[in-house]
């Protein structure tokens, strides 16, 4: 074995050649910088707009009364009030439903409300002859039209029909009481008896039913920790870039193999473990600066492009942690793609394609839980999916190098086992 | 080089050294000895495949032989491989350069894999460009190099830690007279200076010209050695071609 003392400066001229080899391959710098930071600007954007389209955002509705009764304004006042529309309201004497359904389909809002013409008399109505004679059989208003816009998502549907839903049944449930109390008033008034005989309670029951008892309380398990879209991409996506450091490693090894190089470097008094330590620490090395790249871009661009912030979290050296444990899994992958690979162009072939595949089950394009469960199961077997999980433990959960222990011993696991099948193909 | 080397004291020897590939039918070298003295330019000829690139792979410490005894310099090649590699500097067959480094930054990363560094590592890449007839094209990059210049770098980057021994694999391959020309008068150069030096090649030309001595290779045996002009005498060949089909026979070796 070599001393340390000799061994580092060769170390360092190992680390330097490989930096340098990377700087001259503008393509490389192409795969490792530039297309992590593409793909975390627009997929954030693309998402932020997803969010909108799934109703995590402000609805925005057209609202078209054509009844200008008691339905209409109670309507528009319920959703007005809430906290998940943002409300135009239409004149109906100039514009019909038909103009208000191509606003709608131009995708200029999300959703068209229309209150139907007479639907408060018609509901009056109804809701007299129920009270009075309780039919066998009910007679069911739609006073209310929806028109979705038809890029509009699923969830985006469920949650407005049900607002809608429950804003109608509101205004039904006050106008049967509105009607029960006129009735008793007239039943005692036909008796001769006062409006002040009926007892304490059933003189207010509209009150009384109209008032909100229960509520619901729903939050994120941990409120001090965001999740949206930027702290979601920003480590995904910088993830990705560091698994594709694999490709420049594996094309550096291939390169050396099939010239005269790698007959030379065994040739020289250097062990090949400083050669190796000096690949690997020089890519280390790149997926650190990976990293940094695409969360300064996350911290200072993304709110110039209306995006919120990306927060590193409470402490972010815990991160660079995840990253060393991430770069470690790309070198031996590299490494073990370099030594099965026999030429440049199936390392460019097998590399991106396997690194994309192993993305796509960890959950960097789609998040695990929205896949099905059998994909769920398959996602614990990619890499990318240890060295996610370890950044949202520490960015969304908050928690500390104690919760990810697992999966920074399955990444260091990941380059023990690579290096050394690359080791073992290598040796026959 | 290091010192001028000593006539009659041993630099390499070879004692039946045997080596056989895994899923090879037979062996590469087979029952090989060799004895060069220190300050010789010795030739190892033989057709494709005779073991020539074997024996010069065990001799520089690459891979250890099956069977058989090395020594360089009297150190043993398989328990003080890297002593014998710090001695001696290998010039492979393929070209052994990144392309896409400049000529001078080559030399520097395999010096400093050598142990050298700071201005005795640039009075020994100065010294390898004015051989190679490079200083001029010291900040080019070596994909825009030709192919005499990538040969005569090739060369000079085996010769940074001014080995005492060195082992050059068909060196000449490929390029013009030139080139070919300047390379042999540097490497008399440097035996003159006491290098000890093994050559193989399949110009018979070459070998008459630069080699003290020669041995003919075939299915891994040495089947003839000594210097070339006793060797002539010694047969009734009247060129070292002849010779040299005489003793491997005329049959194409493209496996």
């Amino acid at each position: 074995m070599e001393s340390l003392q000799t061994a580092w400066p060769k170390i360092l001229a190992a680390v330097a050649k490989e930096l340098l080899l990377l700087r001259r391959d503008r393509a490389a710098l192409l795969v490792l910088f530039i297309m992590p930071a593409v793909l975390v600007v627009v997929l954030t954007l693309v998402q932020e707009n997803i969010m909108g389209l799934t109703g995590q955002e402000k609805t925005r509705a057209l609202f078209l009364d054509l009844d200008g009764g008691r339905v209409g304004r109670s309507l528009q006042e319920a959703l007005a009030g809430g906290e998940g529309f943002e409300l135009t309201v239409l004149d109906g004497r100039q514009v019909d439903e038909t103009e208000l359904r191509q606003r709608v389909r131009s995708g200029e809002h999300q959703v068209g409300i229309v209150v139907l013409a007479d639907a408060s008399r018609r509901l009056r109505s109804l809701t007299g002859r129920l009270v009075r004679s309780l039919p066998d059989r009910t007679e069911v208003l739609s006073p209310v039209r929806v028109v979705f816009d038809p890029g509009s998502m699923a969830a985006l549907r469920a949650a407005v029909t049900a607002r809608l839903r429950m804003a109608l049944q509101m205004i039904a449930l006050e106008d049967k009481l509105a009607v029960l109390d006129r009735e008793l008033n007239q039943g005692l008034a036909d008796l001769g008896l006062p409006p002040e005989t009926v007892p304490a309670p059933f003189s207010s029951l509209g009150e009384i039913l109209a008032r909100p008892v229960l509520t619901l309380e729903a939050e994120t398990a941990d409120a001090k920790m965001r999740h949206d879209p930027v702290q979601q991409n920003v480590p995904a996506w910088a993830l990705f870039g560091i698994f594709f450091t694999a490709i420049p490693v594996a094309v550096t090894i291939l390169q050396e193999r099939n010239s005269g190089i790698r007959i030379r470097l065994e040739s020289l008094p250097v062990s090949p473990l400083v050669l190796f330590t000096g690949k690997v620490a020089a890519y280390i090395g790149v997926c650190v600066c990976q990293f940094l790249l695409i969360a300064l871009l996350g911290m200072y661009l993304f709110p110039f492009l209306g995006l919120p912030a990306f927060d590193p979290g409470p402490a972010p050296l815990s991160l660079l942690v995840v990253i060393v444990a991430a770069g470690l899994a790309a070198s031996g992958y590299g490494i073990f793609l370099g030594t099965v690979c026999s030429s440049h162009e199936q390392a460019a072939a097998l590399g991106p394609t396997t690194i994309v595949a192993a993305a796509a089950i960890g959950g960097i394009m789609v998040p695990v839980y929205t896949m099905p469960p059998v994909m769920r199961k398959i996602s614990v077997v990619s890499p990318l999916n240890w060295g996610l999980n370890s950044f949202q433990e520490l960015l969304l959960r908050g928690n500390g190098l104690g919760a990810i222990t697992d999966d920074l011993l399955r990444l260091a696991l990941f380059f023990l086992v690579t290096v050394l099948l690359a080791w073992k193909l290598a040796r026959t | 080089m290091k010192s001028k080397g000593r006539a009659g004291q041993v630099a390499i020897l070879a004692q039946k050294v045997r080596k056989q590939y895994p899923g090879g039918t037979e062996p590469a070298l087979e029952d090989f000895s060799l004895h060069v003295e220190q300050g010789e330019f010795f030739g190892l000829l033989g057709p494709n495949g005779a073991g020539k690139t074997t024996a010069v792979s065990i001799l520089c410490g690459l891979f250890p032989p099956d069977s058989g005894l090395v020594r360089i310099m009297g150190l043993d090649v398989c328990s003080q491989g890297r002593a014998v590699k710090a001695l001696s500097g290998l010039v492979p067959q393929d070209l052994a350069l990144y392309e896409g480094f400049t000529v001078s930054e080559n030399l520097r990363f395999f010096g400093r894999l050598y142990g050298l560094g700071g201005r005795r590592l640039q009075r020994r890449i100065d010294w390898c460009l004015e051989l190679a007839a490079l200083a001029d094209h010291g900040d080019r990059l070596v994909k825009t190099c030709s192919g005499g210049m990538k040969r005569r770098l090739n060369l000079v980057a085996g010769l940074l830690n001014e080995p005492d021994i060195l082992f050059l694999d068909e060196p000449t391959v490929g390029i013009d007279a030139q080139s070919r020309n300047l390379i042999h008068e540097q490497l008399l150069r440097l035996k003159d200076q006491g290098a000890t030096i093994i050559y193989t090649t399949h110009y018979m030309a070459e070998a008459m010209e630069l080699c003290d001595r020669i041995g003919i290779v075939d299915h891994g045996r040495l089947v003839a050695e000594g210097p070339p002009g006793e060797l002539l005498q010694r047969s009734s060949c009247d060129s070292l071609e002849a010779l040299f089909l005489h003793l491997t026979g005329r049959q194409l070796r493209d496996s």
